[in-house]
């Protein structure tokens, strides 16, 4: 926490004993004058909360709503009416706020001077740029522009700034898709990804591809749709994952082929030669021929049967979909076995019904390739200027592409960075950029979707930034160019008044309804989704292309798997403590970087968890501790991405490994992208060991039903049904008073009976009339994506504790996300049992908590909510103790105080109390919004609360659909709707009888489960 | 040296021939101490000062300087609460229980066992407030009238066992100051100066008179009747704490029984840590003879087998049980994370008090003093167990978790010995740590000195 006496804190407690030696009758050291708005904006009432819609910056283009307090942006939500998000964004969109606020940002413009950047004003930095540009031009070198993701508009204005100044455009994105782009283009001629519409399929074959983890919103809608059983019990599609590793994706598959990493090509064209009859393969029939199910059954290291059982299932399903190999699996063929994966979808019939070709989406997939021409005409010296923008390169890139050497011998170098990277720290000037959420601009993720970034809030006060847009123009006009703008608010309206021309009022109008709704365009749901914008049929490919398994390089015995991490992606998002802390929804790991290895590995080697060893490539060496994982082949190891920033702000600077000192840099033919499954490894222990960060206890739940299942099979016969764990029905006795013990029905499913009859109910739930909040989590729904725990985080200003903390099991999250397994083998294709539980407070109707609290800091509310009440608490942990889920969460230190620098504390919801040393805290349901609720009912004639009214944040987050919040006593609510189902259970209540508020639908198998274990 | 019993049965020795030798002896523990007292009362202040400046280090800091995490919420602090719960058992026992059943042996150590209990409940009762988060808000568990009308919550075990702690510590302390003050007036007469003044007020003018010993015999009978339950019900409702709660390890009918036996055992046990050294640097072999640690190893082993049936009746239970969550609790105790925890206990508390069945082992003061230790040491790691490894794998199997005790934590523990150390070094200087009076009352009545030739005579 502290690193002993800093001068200044030395300085503060000199002068606070001066200053407390001259006065007397001092209250808190720093007298806040608290000032009642004179004149009160038009937009904002004090207390009550002002939403803006505007849109993430990353390639999938969501749609936000961002409440602001006071002026002041606290929590991002999705914008319901958007048809990405649809109500829910990624865990990074949450965490987008830490990025707004913090504290790493740039203070100003910084202007290298020798070895040190020294602060300036925007005027001397734009006059600096345009004088450099200047003589560049007259010395007849290049401007360079390597920009990351940008809106359609920036890009526009990118392009025409470059066409002034005679520069180019280099796009790069550190996790990119150039294969599956390449590989739609070789197959149907379109430069463009295809649309995989994973929710409308019925057997879901994923080939190393993760789009969970990816972060797509979206896919994970879908894969939750999809792979959910239906309302009414009788369809629910079928997920099998072909890979070398399980991510977050795979571990939510019914099935894992555990394939020889690379061999997806074979298998797919395998599979479709076995299902393709005549001339349905077109141009590939030829190739086809030569594959059959035995080669890939050599190939992949599966046995024959399952390969021929699955391509059996995947002719006679109705909505097949098969999806290639997503940046984890990018190998020496990633584009061959993402066409594979094509031919297999049109062979399959699912061209147009699952998959559809030419919907506009081109984004993130530029190639590496054009960062390697780039690099090589940096390093020739064609390139004076170089302006980085949304990307870091320095970082992102292999040591082997000599980036930095380039990059650093080219005279001028400017970053747009907000804060400190790798690539601005190498920069002569640095123009930090506003967040995107202080920017206007605008996304178009794919045709049809086509959205509005705004400013949510002024810019935070403490940076002078300015958004790069502006900048780019205001150096243009330095340089003599009209751009036809002179801010880019203006820029970006343009084209739209321009259409308008004739109607400038009607254009104010619709104008501010683009602004409200955070669209441009009316009637966009359907947002793309499925628009074939023309028939396309296989061509033959234009390249040469090998679909054998790729040679890995070096010498290695593991061959290494390097994936995109889904809390940091490529690295970009790591200086968040909420990213940091976040346990990954596979490892469970918080902060740091681990190395995944199968345990029958390890124990061959000799190495147990926490061992700290040596990954070694013939390109460079990691030292990283070890984590044990059955969900990777015996062969294989696999590093996230992400770790190891050497120069990224105070959380990211030194914290894990970059996996991307391990790999060579390989470029994929024919897409040109960066092949990262490329190399292979030797891992030697270091002989030092280290205690892992993670949250996880136990991944064996030993058959205590926490986690249950019912087989799909079953489903539909409830008397006969094979859960699992406790499933018996015993009658519960409970003393009641002086009536001596009598029975209670502990397991009545009828919500509208709360309080059971009879029974005791903890404390003060009499006769109450109104609501039983609760709510109802369907496992069967439930991704492991970790976004709730993002959005909790942010709604309830749920401190971060630190790696430290972590590691000593102090980690502060109010809902956790268990991840238990029961059936998981690498060693040939079988079902997959992994079970995903969001574990928060179940808020007992009769809660072991309650009664043993000696001050009444967590009593009963009529409600049904099991409440804390902060200021009361005492600290003696015993409520936690007696917690048989373990949900309560105790402030062992001041981490409100000491963790949260300014202005990261502006985040922090008004509505929430912050809690202080010493005390217990844990999920409310999120009361504030149902007080919320409640106050806007009175206030509009006393009516009652609405259904779906009040959202808890992991419910509006949670993009799989499997949180549901609400009144359990009406029989009409959703949840009440929704657990009226013979998959409710409750967890522990069979053997503890604490009736818990929170309801959880079974997960549903396609196996047995009775046999699953 | 031969031990000769009174008709009374109270143990007598030969070198006590006058009721004189008795306040010589005994008062003189209370004039200038020697060097090795001195030593330990400086080692003493030491570890209070160690024991303060972590505690305030920890108030400052907050609980995290412990190594308390979730799921255990409870480590060291309340292994040594109870510890020290405990140890004030024997006391109490000794003086109140064996009053009562008029057991003969009790005379010259009760008044150090109830020095001991005192002391010990003193330095329990601090841990409570250690180890609470908010340690300044604590007193919001006492019932006190106020204008919010914010009460404690009854239903809970810890308002209990405020209310158990602090009436036992009022009983045994009023006990304790009553037994003393025919002694401390007895000190008043021979002191001078300050001392006397102070042992005046404290003796409250006793006189000696018949009215007066009247009224003291009838006081202590009253509050050795009123201690006696207290014996039994304060560790009660400390093991309630447990019991109560739903954690499987804890939640046992069998605690309270279980409790009380560990509490009389560790009790005991400590009485003959404190009395052995005692009884060798006072010189006192006369008054604690080895008849009385006979009798003293005696309870010790009786109260091992009653925890030892304890430990093995929760292990059956465990397993008759047939839940999984409560055979598992059991399971990791003997073979999991903390098994050198258990089976310390085991050992400590099952196997070593075998040792006390044989006499001679009973009969030889090192031995029992090196037992008792082990028992001291087994007792606390039986509370180490029960709290923490009951915590830490509990109903949910993701969220286990190992505690490891910090140094902050460890010193707070061994600053408590050092606290308690120097109350009782400072009780053994300040007042008769040998009950002067109910010595004398043991003994043959006074009688002329036989000459020397008849004492002779009379050994012939």
């Amino acid at each position: 926490m502290t690193d002993g006496i800093k001068r200044r804190d030395f300085l503060k407690v000199l002068g606070a004993s001066s200053a407390g030696a001259t006065m007397t009758g001092c209250g808190p050291s720093e007298v806040e004058k608290l000032l009642p708005y004179v004149v009160q904006p038009e937009e904002i009432t004090p207390g009550v909360a002002t939403w803006y819609a505007t849109t993430c910056d990353c390639p999938d283009g969501c749609g936000m709503w961002v409440r602001t307090r006071e002026g002041r942006a606290v929590k991002v939500e999705g914008n319901p009416e958007h048809p990405i998000s649809q109500g829910a964004v990624c865990l990074q969109g949450y965490a987008s706020l830490q990025h707004l606020y913090n504290p790493d940002r740039f203070a100003g413009p910084m202007i290298r001077e020798g070895d040190r950047l020294r602060q300036g004003s925007w005027d001397e930095a734009e006059r600096l740029l345009s004088a450099k540009i200047g003589q560049n031009t007259a010395a007849g070198r290049d401007v360079m522009f390597i920009g990351g993701h940008m809106g359609p508009t920036m890009g526009r204005l990118v392009d025409e700034f470059l066409g002034e100044v005679n520069g180019s455009r280099v796009e790069y994105h550190a996790v990119s898709s150039a294969p599956l782009r390449e590989a739609t283009r070789l197959a149907y001629g379109i430069d463009e990804l295809p649309r995989y519409d994973i929710e409308s399929s019925d057997l879901l074959l994923s080939f190393s591809n993760d789009f969970i983890d990816e972060g797509s919103v979206e896919d994970d809608r879908g894969l939750s749709r999809m792979h959910s059983v239906d309302d009414s019990g009788h369809t629910k599609g079928t997920f099998v994952y072909l890979g070398p590793r399980l991510s977050t994706t795979g571990l939510n598959a019914d099935e894992w082929l555990p394939i020889n990493p690379g061999s997806e090509a074979v298998i797919a064209l395998a599979l479709a030669a076995h299902i393709a009859d005549g001339d349905t393969a077109g141009p590939y029939a030829s190739l086809l021929e030569t594959y059959g199910i035995a080669d890939a059954a050599v190939a992949s290291g599966i046995d024959e049967d399952a390969l021929r059982g699955l391509a059996d299932r995947f002719s006679a399903a109705e909505r097949p979909l098969a999806i290639g190999p997503g940046v984890g699996g990018h190998h020496k063929n990633a584009t061959a076995a993402n066409l594979a994966t094509l031919i297999l979808n049109d062979v399959a019939g699912a061209k147009g019904v699952t998959v559809h070709v030419g919907g506009g989406a081109t984004a993130a997939s530029a190639p590496f390739s054009d960062i390697a021409e780039a690099i090589e005409r940096m390093a020739r010296g064609d390139v004076g200027v170089v302006l980085v923008h949304g990307a870091n390169p320095a970082y992102s890139l292999p040591e082997g592409s000599g980036f930095r050497e380039a990059f650093g011998e080219t005279s001028f170098k400017v970053s747009f960075a907000s804060a400190m990277d790798e690539t601005a720290a190498m920069a002569d000037l640095i123009m930090p950029d506003r967040h995107f959420l202080e920017s206007w601009g605008d996304s178009k993720p794919r045709e049809g979707v086509h959205t509005v970034q705004q400013p949510v809030m002024q810019p935070v006060p403490h940076f002078d930034s300015k958004q790069a847009g502006d900048v780019l123009l205001a150096v243009a006009s330095h340089l003599g160019a009209d751009l036809g703008a002179s801010t880019f608010y203006e820029y970006l309206r343009a084209p739209h008044q321009t259409m308008h021309a004739d109607d400038p009022e009607g254009f104010e109008q619709m104008w501010r309804e683009h602004l409200r709704t955070g669209m441009f365009g009316m009637g966009m749901m359907g947002g793309g989704r499925g628009v074939d914008s023309q028939p396309v049929e296989l061509r033959m490919p234009d390249r040469p292309l090998t679909f054998d398994n790729p040679s890995f390089d070096g010498v290695g015995d593991l061959t290494l798997i390097v994936h995109p991490s889904p809390r940091f992606k490529g690295g970009e998002f790591s200086n968040s403590p909420w990213m940091l802390e976040l346990p990954d929804p596979v490892s469970k790991i918080t902060w740091h970087s681990w190395l995944e290895m199968n345990p029958v590995t390890a124990e061959g080697r000799g190495l147990r968890e926490g061992d700290i060893v040596t990954v070694a490539s013939e390109y460079g060496s990691v030292d990283v501790p070890l984590w044990l994982y059955p969900g990777i082949r015996e062969d294989a190891v696999a590093l996230a991405m992400g770790g190891g920033h050497t120069d990224m702000g105070r959380w990211a600077t030194g914290q894990g490994v970059n996996a991307m000192d391990l790999l060579p840099v390989h470029v994929e033919q024919p897409s040109g992208a960066l092949a990262t499954l490329v190399t292979t490894v030797t891992v030697t222990p270091t002989g030092e060991r280290r205690r892992i960060a993670t949250i996880e206890g136990s991944n064996n739940q030993r058959d205590r039903g926490i986690a249950a299942a019912v087989a799909f099979t079953d489903l539909g016969h409830s008397e006969e049904q094979h859960s699992d764990g406790v499933g018996h029905h015993d009658e519960l006795m409970e003393l009641q008073g002086f009536g001596g013990v009598q029975p209670v029905d502990a397991h009545d499913g009828d919500p509208t009976a709360y309080p059971l009859p009879g029974a005791d109910h903890g404390l003060y739930a009499d006769a109450h009339e109104g609501p039983r909040w609760g709510l109802a989590i369907d496992l069967d729904k439930c991704t492991g994506c970790s976004a709730c725990i993002v959005a909790c985080h942010a709604e309830n200003n749920v401190p971060w504790v630190g790696e430290d903390q972590v590691v000593m099991g102090r980690d502060m999250t109010w809902l956790r996300i268990e991840r238990y397994y029961e059936h998981v083998d690498a060693s040939h294709a079988s079902h997959l049992d992994v079970r995903f539980l969001p574990m928060m407070c179940q808020h007992c109707g009769n809660a072991p908590c309650e009664p043993v609290c000696p001050v009444y800091a967590t009593y009963h509310t009529p409600e049904g909510i099991n409440a804390q009440i902060y200021n009361r608490c005492v600290g003696t942990r015993y409520c936690a103790n007696n917690c048989p889920y373990k949900v309560r969460v105790y402030n062992w230190y001041r981490y409100t105080d000491e963790n949260v620098p300014e202005p990261m504390n502006w985040q922090w919801n008004p509505d929430v109390t912050v809690r202080t040393n010493g005390i217990m805290e844990k999920c409310s349901l999120c009361m504030h919004n149902i007080r919320d609720a409640e106050n806007r009912a009175a206030l509009e004639g006393g009516r009652e609360v609405r259904d779906g009214e009040v959202r808890c944040a992991c419910e509006s987050s949670c993009s799989a659909e499997a949180i549901v919040f609400g009144d359990l006593r009406d029989p009409e609510s959703r949840v009440s709707q929704i657990i009226n189902s013979e998959r409710t259970y409750r967890v522990l209540d069979d053997l503890l009888n604490t009736q818990p508020g929170v309801n959880y639908l079974k997960k549903v198998t396609h196996h047995d489960v009775s046999e699953g274990h | 040296m031969a031990v000769g019993t009174t008709e009374r049965g109270a143990l007598t020795h030969p070198d006590i021939e006058r009721l004189d030798d008795v306040n010589r002896d005994v008062l003189k523990m209370l004039s200038v101490p020697g060097k090795g007292w001195w030593a330990l009362f400086a080692m003493c202040v030491a570890g209070v000062g160690l024991f303060l400046s972590a505690w305030f280090w920890q108030i400052y800091k907050g609980i995290g300087v412990s190594g308390l995490m979730s799921p255990v919420g409870w480590g060291v602090y309340i292994t040594t609460f109870v510890f020290w719960v405990g140890i004030g058992h024997a006391g109490t026992l000794i003086s109140a229980i064996l009053f009562l059943f008029r057991a003969p042996w009790r005379q010259s150590i009760y008044r150090a066992a109830e020095g001991m209990t005192v002391f010990a409940v003193m330095t329990a009762g601090l841990f409570p407030l250690i180890h609470v988060g908010r340690v300044w808000h604590a007193y919001w568990l006492i019932p006190y009238p106020n204008s919010r009308f914010l009460w404690p919550n009854f239903k809970s075990p810890l308002v209990w066992d405020v209310f158990a702690v602090t009436t036992y510590f009022t009983v045994s302390a009023v006990f304790f100051y009553l037994g003393t003050i025919p002694d401390v007036a007895a000190a008043r007469d021979r002191a001078t100066g300050l001392r006397r003044k102070l042992y005046g007020a404290i003796s409250l003018g006793w006189q000696g008179t018949d009215k007066q010993w009247h009224h003291f015999g009838k006081a202590y009978i009253f509050l050795a009747a009123l201690a006696t339950p207290l014996v039994l019900s304060v560790h009660s409702v400390v093991s309630w704490d447990f019991a109560m709660s739903i954690v499987p390890g804890w939640h046992a009918t069998i605690f309270a029984p279980y409790f009380v036996a560990g509490a009389v055992f560790s009790g005991v046990a400590m009485v003959i840590t404190l009395l052995a050294p005692l009884r060798k640097i006072f010189g006192l072999e006369a008054y604690l003879t080895v008849k009385h640690f006979d009798a003293m190893a005696k309870l010790c082993l009786f109260t091992s087998l009653v925890v030892l049936y304890a430990y093995l009746s929760e292990f059956f239970l465990a397993w008759y049980s047939g839940e999984d969550p409560e055979r598992h609790a059991f399971w990791n105790r003997l073979f999991g994370t903390y098994w050198w925890a258990t089976w310390t206990m085991l050992v400590c508390n099952g196997f070593v008090p075998v040792m006390l069945w044989f006499k001679r082992v009973r009969h030889s003061i090192p031995a029992l003093f090196v037992i008792s230790i082990f028992i001291n040491i087994g007792m606390w790691f039986e509370r180490y167990v029960i709290v923490v490894t009951s915590l830490h794998n509990e109903y949910e199997p993701f969220a286990w978790g190992i505690y490891r005790p910090s140094v902050i934590e460890m010193s707070i523990m061994v600053g408590s010995f050092f606290w308690f150390g120097f109350w009782f070094l400072l009780f053994t200087r300040l007042l008769p740590p040998i009950a002067i009076q109910e010595l004398k009352e043991v003994l043959p009545p006074p009688m002329r000195k036989k000459k020397s030739s008849e004492v002779a005579e009379a050994h012939q």
